[in-house]
């Protein structure tokens, strides 16, 4: 991979351009002592060394709220698709919000190609930033997460007075030449950067006592674990923990009718097994009606089913569910850790 | 990486179906007969389902009813039971629904070609099975024996009675009704479906069970058909849970980590009895 | 043939029928399908044949009653708006106190002359079909509910907690500000307007089907909350519940 360097005073040159001549820029910025992804009207905004944004940036691929179809109503009623998309720069995304993303273009082109998702997809650019002060719930390393080597299209590492770029593709590397003064690596820069990782590492606080590649056969044998019941007596299935997830991509889908009742659109929104009536039917039946096996499911979502069926893990160790859950239950690594002991 | 490029046509989007006929079938069910906008066939296997789309009101999976070897047209029997299913009973003759599909594996008829096939209905489970019995009569000569056990709780609910009338005088079936309560006109067995096994006798070497009812019969059921020692690969069920997309993407038809809209809804109890929250 | 909508107030602010009329544009659209039949606020004469009936209010005197059950006689539809009808509402506080001092508190010497009984939601009276909580009601879930009613559709409403919408708003936990939040035990549909506009939910949707209100005691008390404190902040918009318990 081609490496380049942009001085710390030529990126906010770079942003404004990107602002003003190439599309839409979605960046982390501050919010109420936190960050969010929100639209970038000037460089100064941006915050590239957050630690984490309260929700991830696929919201930008896969909107809370998506029309997948209008229609009118009548006689003879007419449907049209909607796959709305226009080219969208997210910049500053993480690794691990990279890897989530990942995930999510296999699930919505594996099978039956979702024409919402993959239409803003193509036309999404990810200028990544590496992870140097992660948030406290976060452990990302134990997930091989913390550092991405494919899924951008470019790659920056605070490196101190500058920032070393990895170019991840083609769009990437036209982007870089038509908008930022760049010039080439050196080696102590490289080491640089991997210095930088390094010592990144060490400041995370959560660590995962098992390999990612053990976690389907430990869950496969922890179904009957009391932990289910105990940790879950506390959960107040309030969505939150799967809301602010990156790697959640269930969804729901209504109808809506305008005022004149006569055109009207199907849509769809997230919506997550965490809530009360996911699995719930018509009349009393619901197959996950407790919160212990909701909460289970979740988590074998996370280190097993999503792996199974993807190859991909379902839990980029974000900790984003961590920071959210006011119960103090959500945490992937506490039970994963936790069952680990148990099977001991 | 993206693996796969956009594709051309929106997975959501339905074709337009017309309401050919609508008949009565029960107190809360009707049978519609559907033919696409398009007049191509909808080409599906017993046991698939459709999702189907009153607009403005929203979609929801049933079952195809009707046997592919009946061309033209297709048909969907529905239970009235909430917002979709009241809001499809209130239309008529003529009215335009949308149509995606059909989806899921379907039942294994290949598999059952030459062999004996013992079918169990419990009330609206006979919906989907009705398409596989209708296959197989039409293509008679390629299976062994029918038995259909068919229960309803009272003898109002029973389901296709003229065509319960029509299997019981064809030589070729072997069907035995019951219903869980009786009334005064009711002269036929009374029971649980399971009661009607002792009354059958079959060669465990050459059969298949094909069993949809309600979630708590299929346990009853199951141990039956281990008495009379058919193995949990012969015993085939289909199994029901909440759906929005049909096509493995909503998440809502899990089933630990199996998507019911794409591996199933049709299971062998050998696939169901490793899910640990299947029935 | 147009559907016939009646609109009555019982005891509360009104404020959930002003909320209807504020969105004039909206409503002249609705008129193309609807009749409004008997509208306090709107018109002045009174037809009694409306088959769908938006009733406002909780119930706090004997003599609404037999008004309320002559109401469910009539529509075929009887959808409780806002709540004070939904869960006796703010009214509801004057359970707390004895009877006489609320009479003396609100009428002062004339008390005697009324008659007062505990504040109760009107589903503690005839039997209500659809729900539109919410202090004042939200105007888009209003015209959400009537338009699903003109279709012959079950309104949904969300049964899960405010926090799905107040993190989907992108907004920062008020926990994590250093306040309180009833949020995760109160029903959603509000878009979590309160939270996003930088205040705490205080509950006014009522609770979801299956809330659960000892974890959500639990984050109070640890965030500072007295069960006093926990108490009164429940009782605001949920107090039926309590008493009816
Ligand atoms: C594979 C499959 C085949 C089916 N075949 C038939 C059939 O042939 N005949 C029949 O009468 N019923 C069938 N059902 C059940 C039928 O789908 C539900 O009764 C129907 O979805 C209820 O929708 P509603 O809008 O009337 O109810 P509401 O309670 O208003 O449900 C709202 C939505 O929730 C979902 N939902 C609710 N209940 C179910 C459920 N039981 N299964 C799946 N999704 C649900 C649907 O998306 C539905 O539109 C089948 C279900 C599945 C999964
Ligand atoms: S685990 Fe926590 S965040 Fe998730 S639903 Fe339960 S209480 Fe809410
Ligand atoms: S489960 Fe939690 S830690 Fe894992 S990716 Fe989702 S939000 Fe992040
Ligand atoms: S964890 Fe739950 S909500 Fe998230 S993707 Fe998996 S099933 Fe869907
Ligand atoms: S502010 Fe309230 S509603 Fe929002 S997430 Fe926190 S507790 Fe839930
Ligand atoms: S946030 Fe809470 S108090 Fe505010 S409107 Fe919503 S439910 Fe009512
Ligand atoms: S119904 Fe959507 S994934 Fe199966």
């Amino acid at each position: 991979m081609e490496n380049k360097i942009i001085e710390k005073q030529n990126m906010a040159p770079f942003v404004d351009n990107l602002i003003n001549a190439e599309a839409e820029v979605i960046g982390p910025k501050r919010k109420d002592g936190k960050y969010a992804f929100d639209k970038l009207i000037e460089t100064g905004e941006l915050c590239l060394d957050y630690d984490t944004t309260l929700l991830p940036p696929k919201m930008y691929l896969f909107p809370p709220k998506e029309t997948l179809i209008k229609f009118e109503l009548g006689k003879e009623p007419k449907v049209e698709p909607v796959a709305e998309a226009k080219p969208l720069i997210l910049f500053g995304v993480h690794p691990y919000d990279i890897k989530a993303i990942e995930l999510l273009d296999v699930a919505f082109s594996t099978t039956n190609p979702d024409i919402n998702y993959l239409s803003k997809r193509e036309k999404a650019v990810i200028i990544g930033v590496d992870c140097l002060n992660p948030n406290p719930n976060a452990f990302c390393p134990s997930l091989g997460t913390a550092t991405a080597e494919t899924g951008f299209d470019l790659m920056l590492t605070d490196i101190g007075d500058s920032y070393v770029v990895a170019i991840g593709s083609s769009k990437g590397e036209q982007l870089l030449t038509k908008y930022a003064e760049t010039r080439e690596a050196s080696q102590a820069e490289l080491a640089q950067r991997n210095s930088e990782r390094q010592k990144a590492l060490a400041r995370y606080k959560v660590t995962l006592n098992i390999s990612p590649e053990e976690l389907p056969q430990l869950l496969g044998k922890s179904w009957d674990s009391p932990w289910w019941k105990e940790k879950s007596e506390k959960c107040l299935s309030c969505g939150s923990c799967i809301v602010v997830c990156p790697t959640c991509f269930c969804f729901d889908v209504q109808d809506d009718i305008a005022l004149n009742l006569k055109e009207g659109e199907r849509y769809r929104q997230w919506d997550g097994c965490m809530l009360a009536d996911f699995a719930a039917v018509a009349g009393e039946g619901n197959f996950r009606g407790d919160k212990e096996s909701r909460f289970r499911h979740r988590m074998y979502r996370k280190g097993k089913y999503i792996w199974e069926r993807y190859e991909k893990l379902g839990c980029v160790g974000c900790g984003r569910c961590a920071s959210a859950c006011l119960a103090e239950i959500a945490s992937p690594a506490e039970t994963f850790n936790k069952l680990k002991e148990e099977s001991k | 990486m993206i693996s796969q490029a956009v594709p051309p046509t929106s997975i959501y989007l339905p074709y337009l179906a017309e309401l050919l006929r609508v008949e009565s079938i029960a107190e809360r069910e009707k049978l519609f007969e559907f033919k696409l906008s398009h007049g191509k066939e909808l080409g599906h296997k017993p046991g698939q389902f459709v999702e189907i789309s009153l607009f403005g009101i929203g979609e929801m999976p049933i079952s195809i009813s009707s046997s592919p070897t009946r061309k033209g047209s297709f048909e969907l029997a529905v239970r009235a039971v909430g917002n979709v299913t009241n809001a499809l009973h209130r239309l008529s003759k003529g009215a335009t629904v949308g149509i995606r599909g059909p989806f899921g594996n379907g039942f294994p008829v290949d598999n059952l070609k030459g062999k004996d096939i013992v079918i169990v209905a419990g009330g609206i489970g006979l919906f989907p099975l009705r398409s596989l019995i209708n296959y197989i009569l039409d293509k008679r000569s390629e299976f062994g024996r029918l038995i259909i056990l068919s229960g309803s709780r009272t003898p109002q609910e029973r389901m296709f009675v003229n065509e319960l009338e029509k299997w019981h005088k064809r030589e070729d079936v072997e069907l035995l009704e019951t219903v869980d309560e009786g009334d005064e006109e009711w002269t036929g067995h009374v029971g649980v479906v399971t009661t009607l096994s002792s009354e059958v006798h079959i060669d465990p070497e050459k059969i298949f069970a094909v069993v949809v009812g309600p979630p708590v019969m299929y346990k009853f059921v199951v141990a039956e058909c281990h008495k009379k020692g058919i193995p949990d690969e012969r015993i085939i069920m289909s199994l029901e849970r909440r759906m929005k997309c049909g096509i493995g993407k909503c998440g809502h038809c899990q089933i630990n980590g199996v998507y019911v809209c794409q591996e199933g809804p049709v299971f062998t109890y050998a696939e169901v009895k490793k899910l640990r929250e299947a029935i | 043939m147009k559907a016939k909508l009646g609109f009555f107030d019982f005891t509360g602010c009104e404020g959930c029928q002003l909320e209807v009329l504020n969105f004039e544009t909206e409503l002249v659209e609705l008129l193309n399908h609807v009749d409004i039949v008997n509208f306090r606020e709107a018109k002045t004469e009174r037809e009694d044949n409306y088959e769908i009936a938006f009733v406002e209010g909780s119930i706090t005197r004997e003599s609404e009653i037999p008004r309320l059950k002559k109401i469910r006689q009539q529509a075929k539809i009887v959808v409780a708006l806002g709540a004070c009808a939904c869960l006796g509402g703010v009214n509801c506080l004057k359970n707390f106190r004895p009877m006489e001092e609320n009479l003396r508190i609100v009428y002062g010497d004339a008390a005697r002359y009324y008659d007062t009984i505990p504040a109760r939601p009107i589903s503690s009276i005839v039997p209500v079909d659809y729900y539109v909580p919410g202090c004042p009601i939200d105007k888009k879930e209003f015209l959400k509910v009537t338009k699903a009613l003109l279709l012959g559709k079950r309104p949904e409403i969300p049964n899960y907690p405010v926090c799905v919408e107040c993190k989907l708003a992108g907004n920062v936990c008020t926990f994590d500000k250093g306040e309180t939040c009833l949020g995760p035990v109160t029903r959603a549909g509000c878009n979590a307007i309160c939270i996003s506009n930088g205040r705490h939910c205080w509950g006014c949707r009522g609770p979801v089907d299956d809330p659960n209100t000892n974890s959500e005691k639990e984050i109070l008390q640890k965030h500072g909350l007295t069960v006093e404190d926990i108490l009164n902040q429940f009782r605001i918009f949920n107090g039926y519940l309590e008493v009816s318990k």
